[in-house]
């Protein structure tokens, strides 16, 4: 819930200005998909979105930071996580081998399964599973987060 | 020493593993269950009980069992589908081919402390059928009612009610099947009735079906209320003719016979009933024969009396020539 500035809140490092449009954007999208209506959809299908753009929010601040050109610096970049732009937890499992492409952190947690230590079926490859079913994870949505699909 | 424990007091099932059949467990020797303490109210005896649930195959639905361990032991049956392990027949149709009558009752407190003491009694395999007093004629219709490979359309998902009413936004991803729901006589059944076997719509289609096939097709006139026994043994009586009947029918009350004729001479014997509905279940129920004194006998339906003297459609013409 951050992300509300007060008087207390630190002021953004330099390099703010050029991404805040940007980020913006992103809220104006959580705050469209906050506000729709749950007709037609199923319970857990109306908070797909939220998860899908914050999953897209986090991966953009990500990929300035630890992409190719280091745009961000990394007094911004902190502060970013600090004021809740980016889930650092998330960002957190992208760093590790096969977790690069992870949708959401519920999907990875084994104690929502049903069975033993089971992750969820977005986490499997498409290689591995059966023909062509299409997989659309219950948690958030998610169509196939593995690293090699 | 632990405080001696009150046999009456109320104890809630726990199992290790569910009492299944073929068909519910699927065509995957390799199955996945997971158990669940105390999930769910058993579908016959409302107490709470182990929950197993499982996919019996891909593109099955998750299937988990309804009734308690107890209740199944009772009357041997698979926890899921409720149909006989032996014969995977509903307990209507096995329980008249068998002529067993259960004593359990089935409303309220007396179900509970029924199912709980049976509880204790069956501990280990043991059921409370002994099928070995069984007459061996209906065993050899079970046998001829029995489907010898498992029947997987049962483990099917269901209808998906939102494209029934034409609005399933899932398409290709939707788990339940896309077909028009079928509405009959069928579709009408509950736990509790295919459980203690009354009014089972399947139950019904199968014996009538089957009493067709072996020649005991209720006859148009609905006033035949008579069987027709032939080839007794010679050792019949009226008696031990009567006391048969009224043993191999248990659902049928034995005031429910008018009359019991037995001709010595010619080995037959009739069976008069006060009303229809006996007279048919007890075809049903004899439908390969009936078992007298170790000599199969061969059950056809009456002849009605011939009508009184005034026209009667369907009998005899008068001759012109």
């Amino acid at each position: 819930m951050p992300k509300i500035r007060t008087s207390r809140t630190k002021r953004p490092p330099e390099g703010f200005e050029e991404i805040e449009g940007i980020l913006d954007e992103f809220a104006k999208k959580m705050r469209d998909a906050e506000n729709e209506s749950h007709e037609g959809k199923r319970k857990a299908e109306s908070s797909w979105p939220i998860f899908q753009i914050a999953h897209q929010r986090s991966r953009y601040i990500y990929d300035l930071f630890y992409g190719r050109e280091e745009a961000i610096s990394r007094p911004l970049y902190e502060w970013l996580l600090k004021q809740g732009y980016a889930d650092a937890n998330l960002i957190a499992k992208w760093k590790k081998q096969g977790y690069e492409k992870l949708c959401c952190l519920r999907c990875i947690q084994t104690r929502d399964s049903n069975y033993q230590g089971s992750t969820c079926i977005c986490r499997v490859p498409k290689a591995q599973l059966k023909s062509g079913t299409i997989v659309e994870c219950v948690h958030c949505g998610c169509r196939g987060c593995s690293s090699d699909s | 020493m632990p405080p001696k424990a009150d046999i009456n007091k109320a104890g809630w099932e726990q199992s290790e593993f569910p009492i299944l059949c073929e068909t519910c467990l699927g065509d995957n020797a390799f199955v996945r269950m997971s158990k669940q303490e105390y999930a769910r109210s058993c579908g016959a005896c409302a107490r709470p009980f182990t929950v197993f649930r499982w996919n019996p195959g891909s593109g099955m639905r998750f299937k988990s069992t309804v009734i308690c361990q107890t209740c199944a032991k009772i009357k041997n049956v698979c926890q899921t589908c409720l149909l006989d392990l032996e014969y995977h027949l509903p307990t209507q149709v096995r329980d008249t081919a068998l002529a067993l009558k259960m004593q359990a009752p089935n409303s309220d407190i007396n179900r509970e402390y029924y199912a709980q003491n049976m509880d204790g009694k069956l501990d280990g395999n043991k059921t409370l059928l002994d099928s070995g007093r069984a007459m061996s004629a209906g065993k050899e219709m079970l046998k001829e009612l029995a489907r010898t490979d498992p029947y997987y359309k049962r483990n099917r998902p269901k209808i998906c009610s939102f494209f029934v009413k034409g609005e399933c936004t899932r398409g290709d991803e939707c788990p339940y099947r896309h077909e028009k729901p079928v509405d009959n006589e069928l579709s009408k059944q509950n736990i509790q009735d295919r459980y203690y076997g009354r009014n089972d719509p399947v139950a019904k289609k199968i014996m009538v079906g089957h009493a067709d096939s072996q020649g005991l097709k209720p006859p148009e006139d609905t006033s035949i209320t008579s069987l027709f026994l032939s080839s007794l043994p010679q050792s019949a009586t009226e008696q031990s003719v009567r006391t048969q009947v009224v043993q191999s029918i248990p659902s049928v009350d034995p005031g429910q016979i008018k009359s019991v004729v037995h001709v010595a001479k010619s080995r037959c014997a009739f069976v008069n009933f006060k009303d229809r509905a006996s007279a048919e279940s007890a075809a049903q129920a004899w439908a390969n024969g009936l078992d007298l004194d170790g000599e199969r006998v061969t059950v056809k339906w009456g002849r009605g009396r011939p009508a009184a003297p005034q026209a009667s459609t369907s009998r005899s013409v008068p001759v012109t020539s």
